[in-house]
């Protein structure tokens, strides 16, 4: 399998999106912004339409949208402070409308558009691959060199401003990333699958995790898990890659909680027993 | 000396101030208890002194040769503390660390004195022993000690505790403003505490301030008992 070019692509841009997507999206998780990932897709397609429309590169003016998404979210975040999932739900809402509308606009981008919705990562392109490696660095260097300002901001974004933590600054620079990260991975993945990328990871990891570094390494563990295994089998059994990525991360979720129900009622059944004897 | 001055501080929610040109000097090495009514904008005060909150008018400021014209280092324990995000993956001495973190920047590793730090402020509150339970399965009370124990660790020069003992037992409350005195009177630090058991915390406080809202000409107004905080304004 590993033989072939455009599977070791695969392996490189899946490895790369498998390591920095699960790291972000414990933070976007513990931060309630969850489904700013999908948001941003969205946003990042009608990018992709606007390029399209204005024949510019659909690939840079989705990059840029997103990014131009993120700080929008951010910038709304903090005017909606008591309902944070607001602005992402308008952002959603808006970027998926003008999405449709640029469609109508030019009847051949259905064809294309199918590639943006659920990716092709077996057809990784040489540019793709090397925008995801640059995104993955960035990505990484930004959470080592920050991890201590980004654990008090999302542990607490008051007592992180009072601490000394610039958090505006450090908010708006982590909605650059994530539309970053996004608008590199969507056409790897696809839209559809961005989330379940980003989300499904750091909800395996949020439930077993007994600290923050250990929820951290479980997601990206997790992460490069699922995106291995998904790219192996859908090279043997011949399905689509990306939502056989997905459905084997949905696996593990709920074998996660499986194992861990049973986990709980064992212990309490030890206790029960210890109690009557 | 004044740590903090407010001069003519206007602030509100909506179309209404809740502080009406209030002139408030805060004196530093002291213990203060700031108390008053549901509503009488004791956290509100707070948070605008510590520049969470923007006055619409007047102005707050901290004492320069107090901060050394660095940045004070300033301890806050929120008052929703209790309630906070109970699936945050975090040991609680993982919390308890992140309070040393303005120290150490963004590279410098722990040193050993301030892993003794984190002890101590974790003995302090008497959670030591919880160092490495997850902060999810921790007592309303518990997690409220183990957020007064991450900004102890701090070391900061001030303390600002907005209701702390909320979901402590008699004991704990009792044990921690003995804590917050010896802190005042040994180490020469500013505790402010907004607090509703006045009576309870009376005999440790150095200065109270007493917050309490009177209609005046259409205005609502705060007035404070203490004798060494002073408002400008009339009651």
């Amino acid at each position: 399998m590993l033989g072939y070019e455009f599977m070791q692509r695969a392996f490189w841009a899946g490895g790369l999106i498998g390591i920095i997507g699960p790291l972000l999206g414990v933070y976007l998780m513990l931060r309630r912004q969850v489904l700013m990932a999908d948001t941003l897709s969205h946003v990042s397609l009608a990018g992709v339409a606007l390029g399209s429309v204005l024949q510019w590169n659909p690939a840079i003016s989705g990059f840029a949208v997103a990014v131009a998404g993120g700080l929008v979210i951010e910038q709304l975040r903090r005017s909606y402070r008591t309902y944070s999932e607001l602005p992402v739900a308008i952002i959603m809402t808006s970027g998926l409308a003008l999405a449709v509308v640029l469609m109508s606009l030019k009847q051949n981008l259905t064809k294309s558009f199918s590639s943006y919705l659920f990716g092709s990562i077996v057809a990784v392109s040489d540019t793709q691959l090397k925008l995801i490696a640059i995104v993955a660095a960035a990505g990484l260097v930004y959470f080592i060199v920050l991890r201590r300002p980004l654990y008090n901001l999302t542990f607490d974004e008051e007592t992180a401003s009072i601490g000394g933590v610039h958090t505006g600054l450090l908010s708006f620079s982590f909605a650059v990333l994530t539309g970053m990260t996004v608008a590199a991975a969507m056409p790897v993945v696809g839209v559809l699958l961005v989330s379940a990328l980003i989300v499904l990871p750091a909800s395996i990891a949020l439930r077993i995790a007994s600290g923050f570094t250990a929820a951290i390494l479980i997601s990206v563990g997790v992460g490069l898990t699922g995106v291995f295994s998904g790219l192996t089998a859908s090279y043997y059994i011949n399905t689509p890659p990306g939502g056989t990525i997905a459905l084997i991360l949905l696996v593990f979720l709920l074998s996660a909680i499986a194992v861990q129900r049973l986990i709980t009622l064992k212990n309490r059944r030890n206790i029960h027993k210890s109690t009557t004897i | 000396m004044i740590l903090s001055s407010m001069q003519d501080v206007v602030f509100g929610y909506g179309n209404e101030p809740v502080i009406d040109r209030l002139s408030l000097d805060i004196e530093a090495g002291q213990f203060i208890g700031i108390t008053g009514p549901n509503g009488a904008a004791k956290t509100t005060l707070l948070k605008l002194m510590l520049g969470l909150l923007k006055p619409w008018s007047g102005t707050v400021s901290l004492n320069k040769e107090l901060t050394g014209g660095g940045g004070l280092v300033i301890g806050y324990v929120p008052q929703q503390v209790a309630s906070f995000n109970a699936g945050f993956p975090s040991k609680v001495i993982e919390l308890v660390r992140s309070g040393c973190y303005s120290r150490l920047g963004l590279f410098r590793r722990f040193t050993k004195e301030q892993e003794a730090l984190v002890e101590s402020s974790l003995r302090q509150v008497d959670m030591w022993e919880y160092r490495n339970r997850r902060i999810g399965e921790l007592s309303g009370g518990q997690k409220q000690r183990i957020c007064i124990a991450r900004a102890l660790a701090q070391q900061p020069q001030v303390l600002v505790l907005d209701e702390p003992a909320t979901g402590m037992d008699t004991a704990s409350r009792s044990g921690f403003y003995k804590l917050m005195r010896h802190y005042v009177s040994q180490h020469g630090r500013t505790v402010i505490m907004v607090t509703h058991g006045l009576e309870e915390t009376r005999s440790y406080l150095d200065t109270v301030i007493s917050l309490e809202r009177q209609e005046q000409e259409g205005w609502t107004c705060l007035v404070t008992n203490s004798c060494s905080v002073h408002f400008g304004q009339e009651a």
